[in-house]
């Protein structure tokens, strides 16, 4: 009966058999071992910061992932061990997730004064080309923050206050810091090492309009303490405006223990072409336009902005190879102790 | 005052290191059984060297984990201890301290040259991920430096040093297969290892894996360790070949270990 089938079925073409030995190649641990050592090869690339990094990395693994799925369709060892069957598909999903985060992340920056609130816009965005978050609907509240220096203005403990709406509409006040963002939509906003004071003034138009408010995010403190001033225009107007905060007191005492705070005792220098003036909390000067009237100072907090939805499945994708390999290895190992033979002693 | 005699006290802990591995060296060198000694040297300079890194501890208000001198601390303890564990558990292989302390004597002349001075904790050290991360890495370096052992025995038999004397080891191909199963245990924690790391860097830097240094070296250490055991299922070469691929995954993650903390300002990108 065998026989005959066999006869039925005739040779093996030279192209079924070409593909098989593709296949076989295709699935096999020496091609494994290839694409390992291109993907080291692609680590060193990035890492050497060389030409074509991301090609580097991408054809490796676009290569392992061809591997990972050939051997698992051909190669019956996979069906007969579940551990490993687990480990490697666990490996593809990594694979494949690491590709479909790359395509759809976001990296960004905001900087937000302390009682102003993110508009949904960043300062600095970085995403990939298929992004297609809610950042235009989120919207939360900076509430100020507190940051601990140790003596060598060796910074400790971020203590950032945010608020923002709940599904239900309802204000949920919250305190973010170093190891805890805020998440909202998928997104996550850590504060950062990037922040400082915020000199804030408010424009009057001449005309009688809305009042204007603009705050002027000076260089991060204390890493630039001595400079201290910045350009910008003043909010509506084009009208191009020199600031800089003058204090004398010791802000961050570098000798001891301390709190970031904000200057006390302070004024602004402000220079629009020839003019300048020397400001205080609460004056004013008026211009043909306006009026510009300097509020006082406050500080203002740099937070970068992710978002991989890829992340939490990554994870389990990643333990869950870690385990199956750790199961793979147990039956393995367990099925026969280490020096179970009987030839101890020198093999020479 | 605390600090000169937490230093006192690990200067006792290196004392009896070295005794028991100069003990071990002698042993093998002279065909004696002196395993007990050796044991129980081993396990004073643990218990001294726990004390000397609790005082610190204690005093600095924060683990072992900043400067050079804590990294270097903290893993010569951590290597001694996943030794000496080996070394009580599997009483066949206990002849390879003699290839194994030389190592952890370099280790230790490296750590009493490194200063001892205080390091900043930065915030984003404030998590118990720190904990897991480097306890995970410990078990994988410790699981290698006993790979290591074998390794060594391997090849000192193969360049025809050491044959009689490695004689009460078992044969190659079963030291080599002891090897292997310390790389695969190696390879389970160090994946635990990067994906503790990866949550820790989510959740302190924003970003699970930015090639840092640190990170990419510990990934070309991953690498290696599974171009290590691939090759070895592959190919089933000869025990000499597999004891210089794991003389070569020990070469790696040493450097990734002590290397990169050392020439790095801080082990990550962004730790501060």
């Amino acid at each position: 009966m065998q026989e005959s089938s066999v006869i039925a079925a005739g040779p093996p073409s030279p192209w079924s058999e070409r593909w098989r030995v593709w296949r076989n190649w295709l699935g096999s641990l020496r091609f494994a071992l290839v694409n390992l050592l291109l993907l080291f090869a692609g680590v060193w690339v990035v890492y050497l910061e060389l030409p074509g990094a991301l090609w580097a990395l991408v054809l490796p693994l676009a290569s392992s992932a061809l591997n990972l799925l050939v051997a698992i369709a051909v190669n019956g060892a996979f069906r007969r061990q579940l551990p490993l069957l687990a480990f490697h598909l666990a490996l593809l999903a990594i694979v494949v997730l690491v590709a479909l985060g790359r395509l759809t992340y976001l990296r960004g920056a905001v900087e937000i004064v302390d009682g102003g609130e993110f508009d949904g816009v960043l300062t600095t965005r970085d995403a990939g080309p298929w992004h297609a978050g809610r950042l235009a609907e989120v919207r939360f509240a900076n509430l100020g923050f507190a940051i601990d220096y140790d003596p060598g203005l060796r910074r400790g403990q971020t203590r950032n206050e945010v608020a923002y709406r709940d599904a239900d509409g309802a204000v949920v006040r919250t305190t973010i810091g170093d190891q805890t963002p805020l998440r909202l939509l998928g997104y996550r906003f850590y504060t950062s090492f990037n922040k400082g004071f915020a000199p804030s003034f408010v424009w009057h138009p001449a005309g009688g309009g809305e009042p204007a408010f603009g705050a002027v995010h000076l260089p991060s403190y204390p890493l630039n303490e001595y400079e201290q001033a910045r350009d910008w225009e003043i909010p509506g107007t084009g009208i191009p405006i020199w600031t800089m905060l003058r204090f004398d007191e010791i802000v961050l005492d570098p000798d001891k223990t301390d709190q970031f705070k904000l200057p006390g005792r302070h004024d602004v220098v402000v220079r629009i072409g020839e003019q300048r003036w020397e400001m205080r909390p609460g004056m004013a000067v008026d211009l043909p336009a306006g009026r510009l009237q300097y509020v006082g100072v406050r500080g203002w907090m740099g937070y970068s902005v992710f978002y991989d939805w890829t992340v939490p499945w990554l994870l389990a994708a990643a333990v869950t190879a870690v385990l199956a390999l750790g199961w793979h290895y147990w039956r393995k190992f367990a099925a026969r102790p280490w020096n179970q033979a009987k030839d101890d002693g020198l093999s020479a | 005052m605390d600090y000169l005699l937490e230093l006192k006290v690990l200067w006792a802990a290196i004392v009896a290191y070295v005794l028991g591995g100069v003990l071990a060296i002698v042993s093998v060198a002279l065909g004696r059984r002196d395993e007990r000694k050796i044991l129980a040297l081993m396990l004073a300079g643990l218990v001294l060297h726990t004390v000397s890194l609790g005082m610190r501890w204690e005093r600095v208000g924060h683990g072992p984990f900043i400067t050079l001198f804590e990294i270097l601390s903290s893993n010569v303890w951590s290597l001694m201890l996943a030794f000496v564990v080996a070394y009580w558990r599997i009483p066949k292989i206990r002849a390879s301290a003699a290839v194994v302390m030389p190592i952890m004597f370099v280790m230790m002349g490296w750590l009493m040259v490194a200063h001892p001075g205080e390091g900043h904790f930065p915030p984003t050290y404030h998590t118990p991920w720190l904990f897991i991360h480097i306890g995970l890495a410990k078990v994988f370096l410790g699981a290698v430096l006993v790979a290591v052992g074998l390794a060594g025995v391997i090849l000192l038999r193969r360049a025809g040093i050491g044959l009689r004397r490695f004689a009460t080891l078992p044969a190659d191909e079963r030291l080599e297969e002891l090897a292997f199963r310390c790389l695969a245990l190696g390879i389970i924690f160090d994946s635990l290892m990067l994906i503790a790391g990866a949550i820790w860097a989510q959740d302190a830097w924003g970003r699970y894996w930015a090639w840092d240094p640190l990170e990419t070296w510990s990934f070309v250490t991953w690498l290696l360790l599974a171009v290590a055991l691939h090759l070895r299922v592959t190919y089933r070469p000869a025990p000499a070949r597999t004891a210089w691929m794991v003389m070569a995954v020990f070469v790696m993650a040493f450097l990734t270990f002590f290397g990169v903390p050392f020439i790095s300002t801080s082990p990550h990108k962004g730790a501060v």
